[in-house]
C-alpha cells in the first residue's frame, strides 16, 4: 500500500506494479496531485552541491526520459542557467562545477554571446558569468501525474482518493495495515509518502520525522510564444523563473516566512518577483498575471530527503524532499523499490538518505534550494 | 460524419466530448478535471466553464449540483499586467 497520492506515491506504485508484487493499493486524502505535486514549477535537475543529490538525480534525469517516452507526457531537457551578478557567485559557481563535472554532470560557464544565443531577449548588462546545465529541464507535473495514473490503473493498481489515513497499525514491530477514514485496510507492505503528514502519519507508529512545512509562492502569467527553453535562476535572490509547456511564465522566489506558518497569499510576494525578474527580463512588464498560488516545501534539517526503512518491519518512507519531490520521484520510487523487493537501496547514495541518519548524526548538505 | 460537438471551455479550447473521455478514464473530481483538461486555467479563470462542467459531472455522478465542490479560486480574480502588480514606481 502507498499512503499518498503526489508524484513520488504515484511512480512507487507504478513501479511496484511494474515488478508484479501482488495488490498495490493507492491511498489519498484528497484527489491525485493535491499536494505539493500540483503547486511545484516542474523543473528537474542535477545541479545540486552534495553527491547524494547529483547522483540520485542524474539517475532520476534518465528515468525521466524513458517515463515520458513510454507514457507520452511533456518533458524536456531544456536546460538551467544560473545567473551570477557577483565575482565571488563566480568563483562559487566555478568550484560547484568542478564538483559536478568529477560526478560526470556537463555543467558550464557560458560566455555573454551564448547567454544571448541561449536565452534570447535576456539584459545581459550586469551579468559576471552563468553556469549551464543542459541535462537539467522541466515537465509538466499535472500531465506526467496524470499519465502515471492512468498507466497505474491499467496495470490494476486501485486508487482510493478522499481518503484519508489516521493511524498506522503496528503489531508486534510489523506494519499490518492502516485506519482511514472509510475504514481500517490491511497491508504488509506501506509506503508513506505524504508530505509534512508523513511526520503525524509515522508518529501514531512510535518514529519522529523531524519535517518542516515552509510556504512558498508562484505565479503565472499568460501565455506567450516560446521566448527560451531554460528555466532561469537568478543566484542572488534564489529567484527562478521558467516558461512552461502551454507558454506560460512561471516564476517564485523566498519571501521570509515561520516554518509551520498557513500558506496565505502575501503583498510582498507579487512585487518581488516580477521586479527580480523585470530586472533581466525588460519585456516582463508588459505581460498579464494570471493566477498566484501557494504550496509548501517540506524541509528537513539537511535539506535532503528521508527514503527507506523506518524500523518497523514492511514500513518505508519517501518526504522531507525540501522543494525537490517532484523531480526525485522516478528515482525514489525506483530506490524505494530496491529497499521493499530486496531489502537494500540499489545505490549507495541512497543507503546515506535513510531516517537513521539523524540519530547517528550523519547529516548530508545542500547549499543551493531555490524559489 | 461525427456527431456534433460543444465547447465547454473556449479558452483551452475544451470540448463536451473531452470532457466526458475524461470523466470516463477516471478523473470524476473539478479539481482532477480542471488539471487534466486545463478548463478554467485560461484568461476567463473559469468564470463561464466552470458552471457547464459543474453541471456536467453533477449529471453524470449523479448528484446535484451543490454537491459538486467548486475548484479553489486563486488571485488576482481577473488578469492583471503585471506592471500594475510591481508596487511603487517600477522601472518597466
Amino acid at each position: 500500500m502507498v499512503i499518498g497520492g503526489g508524484i513520488t506515491g504515484l511512480a512507487t506504485a507504478l513501479n511496484l506494479a511494474r515488478r508484479s508484487v501482488g495488490r498495490v493499493v493507492v491511498v489519498e486524502r484528497g484527489y491525485l496531485g493535491a499536494g505539493s505535486t500540483f503547486k511545484c514549477a516542474g523543473g528537474i535537475r542535477a545541479s545540486f552541491s552534495s553527491e547524494e543529490h547529483v547522483v540520485l538525480m542524474k539517475r532520476s534525469i534518465e528515468l525521466w526520459g524513458e517515463l515520458s517516452k513510454e507514457l507520452g507526457f511533456y518533458y524536456e531537457r531544456g536546460g538551467y542557467v544560473w545567473l551570477l551578478t557577483r565575482e565571488e557567485q563566480l568563483e562559487t559557481f566555478k568550484e560547484l562545477m568542478s564538483f559536478h563535472n568529477s560526478l560526470g554532470l556537463p555543467t558550464r560557464l557560458l560566455d555573454p554571446d551564448e547567454l544571448g544565443e541561449i536565452v534570447p531577449s535576456l539584459d545581459t548588462s550586469r551579468v559576471v558569468g552563468a553556469l549551464y546545465d543542459s541535462l537539467a529541464g522541466k515537465a509538466s507535473p499535472f500531465e506526467a501525474l496524470h499519465s502515471m495514473y492512468l498507466e497505474a490503473r491499467m496495470l490494476d493498481v486501485e486508487f482510493l482518493t478522499h481518503t484519508e489515513a489516521h493511524r498506522l497499525v503496528v503489531e508486534e514491530g510489523s506494519v499490518k495495515g492502516v485506519e482511514t477514514n472509510k475504514g481500517e485496510i490491511a497491508a504488509n507492505v506501506v509506503v508513506v509518502a505524504t508530505g509534512y503528514g508523513t511526520r503525524k502519519l509515522l508518529e501514531t507508529a512510535g518514529i519522529f520525522v523531524p519535517l518542516e512545512n515552509v510556504p512558498h509562492h508562484a505565479l503565472i502569467t499568460e501565455p506567450y510564444a516560446e521566448t527560451f527553453k531554460p528555466l532561469l535562476v537568478d543566484v542572488s535572490t534564489g529567484a527562478y523563473l521558467v516558461q512552461v509547456k502551454y507558454g506560460n511564465f512561471l516564476m517564485g522566489v523566498e519571501v521570509e516566512e515561520e516554518p509551520g506558518a498557513e500558506p496565505t497569499p502575501r503583498a510582498d510576494f507579487i512585487p518581488k518577483v516580477l521586479r527580480v525578474w523585470s530586472n533581466w527580463l525588460p519585456w516582463l512588464p508588459n505581460t498579464v498575471v494570471l493566477r498566484y498560488w501557494t504550496g509548501y516545501y517540506v524541509m528537513t534539517p539537511d535539506k535532503h530527503p528521508v527514503i527507506g526503512p523506518t524500523g518497523v518491519e514492511g514500513l518505508y518512507v519517501a518526504a522531507g524532499f525540501s522543494g525537490h519531490g517532484f523531480m526525485m520521484a522516478p528515482v525514489v520510487a525506483e530506490e524505494l523499490t530496491n529497499w521493499i523487493l530486496e531489502g537494500k537501496p540499489r545505490t549507495e547514495q541512497a543507503s546515506r538518505l535513510t531516517l537513521s541518519r539523524f540519530a547517528e548524526g550523519r547529516l548530508i548538505h545542500e547549499k543551493i534550494v531555490i524559489g | 460524419m461525427g456527431r456534433l460537438d460543444a465547447y465547454v471551455c473556449r479558452c483551452e479550447k475544451v470540448t463536451l466530448r473531452d470532457v466526458e473521455r475524461a470523466i470516463a478514464e477516471g478523473f470524476t473530481d473539478l479539481e482532477s478535471l480542471k488539471r487534466r483538461l486545463r478548463v478554467g486555467m485560461g484568461p476567463c479563470q473559469g468564470r463561464y466553464c466552470i458552471p457547464l462542467l459543474v453541471s456536467i459531472l453533477a449529471r453524470k455522478l449523479g448528484k446535484s449540483p451543490k454537491e459538486v465542490a467548486q475548484p479553489r479560486v486563486r488571485a488576482p480574480l481577473v488578469p492583471l499586467p503585471a506592471r500594475d502588480l510591481m508596487g511603487g514606481e517600477s522601472e518597466g
